[in-house]
């Protein structure tokens, strides 16, 4: 298991550098510069930024120095918001982001599993259909259309939560919820699938033939086989919410990094959209090797693979 | 109720493959009425603007967030009665406060339906009646949501069919050939599958935004990122086929190559590949609003479903229609295009046929 884990973590090298290099010569030779600004600034006074933030240095050099710097994790200073670095802004916003993703994905587990299992136990009976046609309203629904009209229904209309911001509990309740209806209706498809395959099997037949309760051969024999297919889709769920987060940020106006990382990229600052990519890649790598390895420990067929 | 054509019966030619796949396809009454609504949708915003002739772009101020279903009073003010275009469109009420010299009579007059003359100056009543209301700028709603599903079914083609060639070129070619070059081609998908791209792609948005044509780029970037699982579904498929008894078959009594692949393994790629072309449509119009949502994706000129509700998320405490109308197509379509893909997807299932 140890030596599977460095093996990963080997692979993840070279793909953290290729992840650098393209975006950095993406930012390079794209057009435009952070200091073009509505206002007029003196030309002695960009000069002296461009130095400051190492911009009059040769690319080659300034690949070189800014790797350096991501290395030693010492991150360069950043033009949208002088005299902080981007260890600054990650560490201050990337908790708010997280708080986010933890609550949609408990709402998506706590409703998405219980819903898969059930469709899944009475297959082909209205406690089947009900809530998969819920489920496939809440996959074709955009985040970007649910959000607003949650905001609009509960916030405006009923007044019963904030339409923005993120400082009391009520703020949390619509971004989680519309971040997190999506991974639950993924999760209740997923989860009734893995379950219709696994309740068929061998071995439910028989813990029911030795007379366990179906409650006992379903939720203790069959779920912890049935639930691998959202295992393995937490991977690329991870990589989905770090997206979503952008989107459910901006309807909610909510300070978290998707935000900063939507706005760096706006003003072209260069430094902080460099080290929030690297940082989002190493956070996607990171959930997509924890996830393989919690299936390697849930399902004993992989294990000597 | 069947909706399909009279079954085959045993003296008439072999059920194909395809007949078989139209006939569960045609009794898929979900399927159907996807591709149904899809084909409304399209000749919606295609030909709708034959019909309801309201100019998506014209700014009329005094027409504001004016209600859906309602009918809107305004005067037309010509200062030199022999002009053909008014010098201002205004509101009822605005005429008699700023022009009007005895209101209620002038109002009353208006209100017969003729022009009026006061002071040298020409009013003529106007009614205009908007199906969706107006949007913030007095640019009609439903016209708007016509050109802006132009925009978008448009984007969702055209990067399907980016995707699609990608992937069918590269997923064939590496399946095809096989050995070392089908390892190197795999790998480098498979580390394209770990780069997180819908942040490149909003970096090639944002970073490229002065670019002329920026919906090429849009559709371009969504293509490029789209074809990766495409071409593992074709290379999947090509390896499981050119090792099956039919192509071996061909090959010992000496067909082609060519020849096998246009007329033996092509065949047989078309089911997952439309399913997944069909599926694929959907979720590049989701990315594209995604994009236009965050304000990076096409713009002004040019707004698709995802810039109109976020145009209307920004209006909705006072004008919700702004944030519903969009909101109802875009998701309406792509529920009509999920179902049809889900339809395809089992009526072209080749392990299940044969039911």
């Amino acid at each position: 298991m140890l030596t599977f884990i460095l093996k990963r973590l080997a692979q993840a090298i070279p793909v953290l550098l290729a992840i650098y290099t393209i975006t950095f010569f993406m930012i390079r030779f794209s057009p435009g510069s952070p200091f073009s600004d509505e206002r007029k600034v003196a030309e002695h006074i960009i000069a002296a930024q461009s130095e400051y933030y190492g911009f009059n240095d040769p690319v080659p050099v300034q690949y070189l120095n800014t790797l350096l710097q991501h290395l030693q994790l010492n991150l360069p200073p950043i033009t949208s918001h002088p005299g902080l670095t981007a260890a600054d802004i990650i560490s201050e916003s990337f908790p708010v982001s997280l708080e986010l993703g933890i609550w949609a994905m408990l709402i998506a587990l706590t409703l998405g599993i219980p819903a898969g299992v059930l469709a899944a136990a009475r297959q082909n009976t209205t406690l089947d259909y009900a809530p998969m046609s819920l489920a496939m309203v809440g996959i074709c629904l955009p985040t970007f259309v649910i959000g607003p009209i949650l905001a609009l229904v509960f916030g405006i209309w009923l007044q019963w939560t904030s339409v923005s911001g993120w400082s009391t509990p009520t703020d949390r309740v619509l971004p989680s919820l519309t971040l997190g209806l999506f991974y639950a209706a993924y999760i209740a498809r997923l989860t009734r699938g893995g379950m219709l395959e696994i309740l068929s099997s061998d071995f439910v037949r028989t813990a029911r033939a030795k007379g366990a309760s179906e409650f006992r051969a379903v939720v203790v024999h069959a779920l912890r086989g049935g639930i691998l297919p959202v295992v393995s889709f937490l991977g690329p769920a991870l990589a989905g919410l770090v997206t979503g987060s952008f989107v459910v940020e901006s309807i909610f106006q909510i300070p978290g990094l998707g935000r900063h990382f939507v706005e760096a990229t706006f003003n072209k600052d260069q430094s902080l959209i460099l080290s929030t990519v690297l940082f989002y890649a190493g956070l996607i790598m990171l959930a997509n090797l924890s996830v393989d390895v919690v299936q390697v420990l849930l399902n004993p067929k992989l294990r000597h693979k | 109720m069947r909706l399909s054509p009279k079954l085959p019966t045993d003296t008439d030619a072999p059920s194909s493959l395809w007949n078989d796949a139209l006939r569960r396809l045609l009794d898929n009454r979900l399927a159907m009425a996807g591709l149904a609504f899809f084909a409304f949708i399209t000749l919606f915003c295609y030909a709708g603007p034959l019909v309801y002739r309201f100019n998506p772009e014209a700014q009329v101020l005094a027409l504001e967030s004016t209600l859906p279903f309602t009918t809107a009073h305004l005067v037309e003010v010509r200062f030199d009665p022999s002009k053909a275009t008014p010098d201002e469109v205004t509101t009822l009420e605005d005429f008699a406060e700023v022009y009007a010299q005895n209101p209620e009579a002038e109002l009353a007059a208006l209100a017969t339906g003729q022009p009026l003359e006061v002071n040298g100056m020409l009013f003529t009543p106007l009614t205009r009646f908007h199906v969706f209301g107006t949007d913030a700028k007095g640019r009609d709603m439903l016209a708007r949501i016509m050109s802006g599903g132009r925009i978008s079914l448009g984007v969702g083609f055209l990067a399907t069919a980016t995707a699609l060639l990608i992937g069918v070129a590269y997923g064939s070619i590496s399946g095809y050939l096989g050995g070392r070059v089908d390892a190197l081609m795999m790998r480098f998908v498979d580390i394209l599958y770990a780069l997180p791209f819908l942040i490149f792609v909003i970096l090639l948005m944002v970073l490229f935004e002065d670019f002329e044509h920026k919906i090429l780029l849009v559709f371009l970037a969504i293509g490029a990122v789209e074809w990766l699982t495409m071409a593992r579904i074709v290379r999947g498929q090509v390896i499981n086929l050119k090792e099956q008894e039919f192509v071996l078959a061909a090959k010992a009594t000496g067909v082609r190559t060519a020849s096998i692949i246009t007329k033996h393994i092509a065949p047989n790629l078309l089911g997952p590949v439309v399913v997944y072309a069909t599926l694929l449509i959907p979720a590049v119009m989701l990315l594209e609003s995604v994009l236009s949502f965050l304000g990076l994706g096409t713009q002004a000129n040019a707004a698709s479903w995802g810039s109109l509700i976020r145009e209307g998320q920004q209006a909705m405490r006072s004008a919700p229609w702004q944030l519903i109308a969009p909101s109802l197509f875009f998701s309406a379509t792509l529920f009509a295009m999920n179902f049809l893909g889900d339809g395809l997807r089992d009526a072209l299932d080749v392990k299940s046929a044969k039911d």
